[in-house]
């Protein structure tokens, strides 16, 4: 826990309560927009200014498209959002990579402010919905509250203004149920990060995943890439997911329903399907603004391929302008298309097989194709993913195993917990026996969660998608 | 009546929430570090009072900190090797480090890794709060329960702030905190193990010029509560008295054949002047209230400049930490607690510093390792 998580345990409740006696919608936004301000200024008032320069910058240039929609201002728009992101995001590290630039030192030291990815994809969004003629017409007041809305500001879900611009202008009542929802989402969502650092930190300190990444394996061994892959991955689901839950139910207390950010991602039979269930604030948004317009350029079947390449190289540096988030990007973009070729092929040949079969075969692919691809995500260097890579397929490596055992043991539990939950969830949910719990129940359930988020783990590491 | 009766719900449900998350707490430490479910849970089961003063309890174990059969930090004593130990406080025990990766126990594996064998092991006799005169003082029974061939002695400086605090006699009858069976009084009273949490949870989170603002009230309420007179700089009354328990130290353990090597004080701040990180040195003075923040620096460097004097004086061998630990917080928690990697670096001074010596002994055959562990009277 730091100053900051601190800070938003005690304004959050005071902001609440002084929330909901507020009648106006007006006196509500001019509150949470005060709130955010301040909760955002804890991380740096120069992150501040800068949130605000991009509100009051992006807000004209919603004017100006509001008055006439041209091309040409939703680029100088386009270009002023990636230039101002790519400032305080790329250019630190690109600059030491150029020979004899002078600018290396001026851009060395700049910190990267929390949360610009997420709010300038947030801006972007409301510039090219203005541009495709969406009715949206927020008041200053309203869209810095959309810029700068606290749940959302430093790691999303990456809202579009015509969802949130309505719950912003209603002035609902309290209603127990926003409440108890919104709890309940905290509290998985605690218990959700908790275990994000058991995978992280493992059991026993320097046994868990960010160890053995940091150790790079000289000579790991199959089992033990696997092992790493699928850990990491869900350790960055848990990790984010939980986060995500903390938000979506932080913005329920006030009222406010999110778009959901993951949608049981594992469960995938397709890469196609998962990119719809993982990150989908962001995925949608590289479908809808990036994606879709480029397929609209040329008809043919490669450009279609290679629209998609590109879009998935573009999600991958989102994340960080690196070599090997670009790679992570462009090996997504190639499932995609080797998917989209295999379906194809399918109803060309006429293939069918027994959907048992087919169904368990494709998951089991599709789960093994993202987890392999969570290596070059996380690898510290790419001589490390490479290696890593080259583990998983030289047959020879799968006599042994280098890691420790416990850490084989919490990732299984992981694992296997997960689907448990899941198949137990559905359960409930066929024979309708939905968990309707006694009040007191519910109060002894948030405080284990309190427990296991928050007081096991008091050196808690930071939310992974806080760096993007 | 509806809405009264949603209330009193919602206030049963607050008792529910506390005392569940007691629970956890409760379930927590058994788990992870065998506590006992119901009473009594602290630090403080680690020590027992005798007439010397405190002393590790056999066997005792809280959280992270496992004592063996004798009271000691650290694994139980082996036969066939050749002892080490390391005579400090709170330092040289460990407080911060992971569990097993304080500087004794970083020591051992390095000396062993150099050595490519298990020949060495590396006895962690420090206390929390040891002072050099009580440490001369157990040097009879440390030496008798581990035959040591060489001792480290890395002192704690800041006790010889306040001279009340330095003992330098036994007691003779047993200190008023202990019952006739020699086991400390069981104070009747409802701990709730939340409460540590919370405050290391708020210590964690609490911007340091809060903390800063908070100790320093404590500190002048401690000043007034006590009657403190403020100094500017440690007398130098205090600074002979520190030397002439150093040589006692020393003293004690040549009569007894173990050869000291005397290791000086490093903090956070190095050498570094002025001081950047004043947060540090309140935090430092809130243990010693009487002493300025201006006066800590001042005195390690005249603790130290005594430890290198009776060096030279007594021939011993020095490692001066205090000139080559790096200073920062990458290496030390606070003032002068180490970090995992602090303790690693410390090790690793030491174990270089060692290095000529333990070769000159070797080649002298005057290296021994005591043969029967049994020998060896477990404490009870």
């Amino acid at each position: 826990m730091n100053s900051q998580t601190l800070l938003y345990v005690v304004i959050v409740p005071v902001t609440w309560l002084l929330f909901w006696p507020l009648k106006a919608s007006r006196s509500r936004q001019t509150l949470m927009l005060f709130t955010s301000y301040l909760l955002y200024a804890s991380w740096g008032l120069r992150f501040l200014a800068l949130l605000v320069f991009s509100s009051l910058l992006n807000y004209a240039l919603g004017l100006c498209l509001r008055r006439r929609q041209s091309a040409t201002r939703l680029w100088a728009g386009v270009i002023l959002n990636i230039a101002l992101l790519s400032t305080f995001k790329y250019l630190p590290a690109i600059l030491p990579l150029l020979p004899g630039t002078s600018l290396e030192p001026v851009f060395a030291h700049i910190a990267l402010p929390v949360g610009i990815s997420f709010w300038t994809f947030q801006a972007l969004s409301y510039l090219f919905d203005v541009y495709q003629g969406k009715n949206l017409e927020p008041s200053l007041l309203e869209f810095l509250l959309y810029m700068a809305f606290w749940p959302t500001v430093l790691s999303g879900p990456i809202c579009r203004l015509s969802n949130l611009l309505p719950q912003f202008r209603e002035s609902p009542k309290l209603s127990l149920e926003d409440v108890w929802c919104g709890l309940d989402r905290i509290c998985i969502g605690l218990v959700m990060t908790a275990l994000g650092q058991v995978l992280a930190n493992g059991i026993h300190p320097g046994q868990g995943l960010d160890d053995a990444f940091h150790r790079s394996l000289p000579g790991g061994t199959g089992p033990d890439v696997w092992c790493l892959a699928i850990g990491y991955g869900f350790e960055l689901f848990f990790n984010f997911a939980g986060y995500s839950h903390i938000v979506i139910g932080a913005a329920r207390l006030f009222g406010i329903r999110l778009e959901e950010n993951f949608a049981r991602p594992y469960l995938a039979t397709t890469p196609s399907e998962f990119w719809t269930r993982w990150h989908m604030s962001l995925s949608f948004w590289i479908r809808d603004y990036l994606f879709l317009p480029l397929v609209m350029v040329r008809r043919e079947m490669w450009w279609r391929s290679a629209a998609l390449v590109v879009s998935m190289i573009v999600f991958g540096l989102w994340h960080k302008g690196t070599v090997l988030f670009a790679m992570w990007g462009f090996y997504h973009g190639v499932l995609l298309v080797l998917h989209r070729k295999w379906q194809q092929s399918q109803r060309r040949f006429g293939w069918q097989l027994p959907h048992s079969i087919i169904g368990g075969l494709s998951w089991l692919i599709t789960f093994g194709a993202i987890s392999l691809g969570w290596i070059l995500f996380r690898a510290s260097s790419l001589s490390q993913a490479l290696m890593m890579l080259r583990v998983v397929v030289t047959p020879s490596s799968y006599m042994s195993h280098m890691l420790p055992r416990n850490l084989y043991f919490v990732v299984c539990a992981c694992v296997l917990g997960y689907f448990g939950t899941i198949g137990a969830t559905s359960l409930c949910c066929r024979y309708n026996k939905l968990f309707n719990l006694p009040l007191e129940a519910r109060f002894a359930l948030y405080a284990v969660a309190v427990y296991v988020g928050i007081l096991h783990a008091a050196e808690t590491q930071a939310f992974i998608y806080f760096q993007f | 009546m509806k809405d009264w009766l949603i209330l009193g719900r919602c206030v049963l449900g607050v008792v529910i929430f506390v005392v569940v998350l007691e629970l956890c707490a409760r379930v927590d430490d058994a788990l992870s570090y065998g506590a006992p479910l119901s009473g009594p849970y602290s630090s403080e089961n680690l020590f027992l009072q005798d007439q010397i003063g405190k002393r590790g309890r056999p066997g005792a174990r809280y959280q992270k900190w496992r004592l063996n059969s004798l009271g000691y930090r650290g694994p139980e004593l082996r036969s066939e090797t050749i002892r080490i130990e390391c005579i400090g406080a709170s330092e040289t025990f460990g407080l911060y480090e992971a569990e097993g990766r304080e500087y004794p126990r970083q020591l051992e594996r390095d000396l062993n890794s150099r050595a490519r064998k298990d020949s060495f092991q590396v006895v962690n006799v420090a206390l929390v709060g040891q002072t050099v005169a009580t440490a001369a003082l157990r040097v009879p029974e440390t030496v008798d329960e581990i035959h040591p061939t060489i001792a480290i002695i890395y002192p704690s400086v800041a006790d010889y702030i306040w001279l009340a605090w330095v003992r330098d006699n036994p007691v003779s009858s047993a200190t008023s905190r202990m019952t006739d069976s020699g086991q400390p009084r069981v104070r009747i009273r409802i701990e709730l193990r939340i409460t540590e949490r919370v405050g290391n949870l708020l210590k964690q989170a609490l911007p340091q010029f809060v903390q800063t603002k908070l100790r320093q009230l404590v500190i002048d309420e401690d000043t007034v509560k006590n009657h403190y007179p403020i100094m500017d700089r440690v007398p130098n009354e205090n600074v002979r008295r520190f030397q002439k328990d150093l040589l006692r130290l020393v003293a004690a353990l040549r009569a007894r054949g173990v050869e000291p090597v005397l290791v000086t004080h490093a903090t956070v701040f190095g050498n570094l002047l002025p001081v950047r990180d004043w947060d540090l040195l309140v935090a430092w003075r809130k243990f010693y209230p009487m002493l300025r923040e201006g006066g800590f620096l001042d005195m390690e460097q005249r603790m130290n400049d005594v430890i290198r004097a009776v060096a030279s004086q007594e021939q011993i061998l020095l490692i001066d930490a205090s000139n080559e630990m790096p200073p920062g917080r990458k290496y030390f928690v606070d003032f002068s607690h180490f970090t995992t990697a602090g303790a690693e670096m410390m090790a690793s001074l030491l174990a270089d510093g060692l290095e000529p010596l333990i070769d000159a002994r070797l080649s002298q055959g005057r290296l021994v390792a005591p043969s029967r562990p049994a020998e060896l009277k477990k404490r009870h």
